[in-house]
């Protein structure tokens, strides 16, 4: 018998192996450019990144596959899984986000057996669908009988986490301020959630110029640890 | 039913004898364009389209819905910035449906988009592309001025671009930009900018080598961009920088640059001032 909570704090790990420390979303074009150097500006950066760009396509999504699941609508599902990768106009940042999808949806099949899992990597294979951990997420909470609200918790959470560890080795920060920081980090969580709580799909995919243009600029990042 | 638009146009373009002409012009209300001119010697046709009301305000609606035929190519401007004035309730919205057919052209350069104090602007534009055809579209935002100097004294900017490529949507491109809301000068915002510039390119000639040439040539100019391959051949460029003239420059040396290692046609020069 395993335990719903006990399934999630496996999902957030930010050792869970789905190639998260591999991606940090635009923060190293702003780590090179000097703008991020700090427990101070790391913070600002990840609170603009979540309330900008986060809120407005996963966080949305998250909620809006959670309804069609609910109402079992596989077509809206795939309908967001295709709005999510077109609207990542930056290359590094639409790829990052379909591998991790991919090695998600991989493990959670493979975990879970549901059947529409399998569905759902049989559509990648076919070139129907592209893949992306929002939805992965959203449909292993749902098997739980975890509420939306707390699912998109626990799936934001695991977003923080894997960039506050990336942050840590990067800007470089102390480890006992990455974990103040994740510990703060829940009032940014909470907030995000009220706020997408309040939004419908008239509300997604909008995204921040400058977030948008420092993932377009990663590519020609010269040093970089991260492929995004 | 859709209430009636404060401003609407319809063009249809197609070729004739390697030349595109009007097939089907009909405007009415607060949209109009001049007759169509011949800038160079290609055949390509250029509309300038009007705004005779002088400005957008509050729950104004404007529809555009331009076709252009296999082999057509057009480039579709504006003769003057549109001006978005006080708009408090509804936003002033405009709406616009472009239908490239096989291995057509279109470049749709408006003039910049100048927001007021208190002004608020939707605009939504759906593309519906040919494999074969090439679209080359961009946006430049600016803020009024303000009686009080102060710079982004507007409310709201959304702007919302879908490409649909055989029906099937390719790319959602949409910025929002707050300012009276949120303080634009934050990093990750407007990064300290007043002016955003944007262009998006959708064409079967996309290469890579397309992306470093401007890359390299933008690496010169003192501003904040970024450049990168859509989800479908083409490409998204978004500038930052403090002047609009500094944007359509830029804008101007991709334009043209397109026009000459796609199609070796030369620059055009658009504006009237």
């Amino acid at each position: 018998m395993t335990n719903s909570l006990l399934t999630f704090v496996q999902l957030c790990d930010s050792n869970f192996p789905i190639g998260g420390f591999s991606h940090s979303f635009g923060l190293e074009t702003y780590i090179q450019e000097d703008v991020v150097k700090d427990r101070i500006s790391f913070q600002e950066w990840l609170d603009t990144y979540f309330r900008e760009q986060v809120k407005y396509t996963e966080g949305l999504a998250f909620q809006l596959v959670c309804e069609a699941l609910c109402e079992n609508d596989l077509e809206r599902i795939w309908h967001m899984d295709r709005l999510l990768y077109v609207q990542n106009l930056p290359k590094e940042t639409r790829e990052g986000n379909t591998q991790m999808g991919v090695r998600m949806l991989k493990l959670a099949e493979s975990l879970f057996e549901y059947g529409i899992l399998a569905n759902y990597l049989k559509r990648i294979k076919q070139g129907k669908s592209f893949g992306h951990s929002a939805i992965v997420f959203a449909v292993i909470a749902h098997y739980h009988r975890i509420q939306p609200r707390e699912g998109l918790g626990f799936y934001l959470y695991s977003l923080v986490s894997n960039l506050v560890q990336n942050a840590v080795r990067a800007i470089p920060l102390g480890q006992t301020d990455g974990q103040k920081i994740l510990l703060e980090s829940q009032q940014l969580i909470n907030s995000v959630a009220e706020e997408i709580a309040a939004l419908t799909i008239a509300d997604f995919g909008i995204v921040s110029p400058g977030l948008e243009i420092s993932q377009m600029k990663h590519e020609h990042v010269k040093v970089r640890i991260f492929m995004s | 039913m859709q209430k009636e638009w404060t401003g609407e146009l319809q063009l249809e373009l197609t070729e004739k004898k390697n030349k595109t002409v009007p097939a089907d012009v009909y405007f009415r209300g607060a949209f109009k364009v001049m007759r169509p001119i011949y800038l160079d010697d290609s055949g390509q046709l250029t509309y300038y389209l009007l705004n005779p009301g002088g400005g957008y305000l509050s729950g104004d609606t404007y529809s555009m819905d331009i076709r252009v035929n296999e082999n057509a190519r057009a480039i579709l401007t504006t003769q003057s910035a549109t001006k978005v004035y006080k708009s408090p309730g509804e936003p002033a919205y405009q709406y616009g449906k472009f239908t490239l057919k096989s291995n057509s052209l279109l470049e749709y350069i408006p003039d910049p988009l100048i927001v007021y104090r208190e002004g608020s602007y939707k605009q939504l534009n759906q593309f519906y592309v040919d494999n074969t055809s090439t679209l080359i579209c961009s946006d430049i935002i600016t803020p009024g001025w303000s009686p009080t100097g102060k710079q982004f004294s507007y409310d709201k900017v959304d702007l919302q671009n879908e490409v649909f490529i055989h029906k099937e949507l390719g790319v959602f491109d949409r910025v929002v930009t707050e300012p009276a809301k949120n303080n634009p000068s934050v990093f990750g915002r407007m990064e300290g900018y007043s002016h955003l510039g944007s262009m998006m390119v959708i064409s079967p000639y996309m290469t890579d080598e397309v992306i470093e040439n401007i890359y390299d040539m933008m690496e010169q100019k003192d501003v904040n961009f970024g450049i990168s391959r859509c989800p479908v051949p083409g490409f998204s460029l978004r500038i930052l920088a403090n002047q609009t003239q500094i944007i359509e420059e830029i804008l101007q040396m991709c334009h043209g640059y397109l026009r000459e290692v796609w199609f070796g046609m030369s620059p055009v020069f658009l504006r009237k001032y």
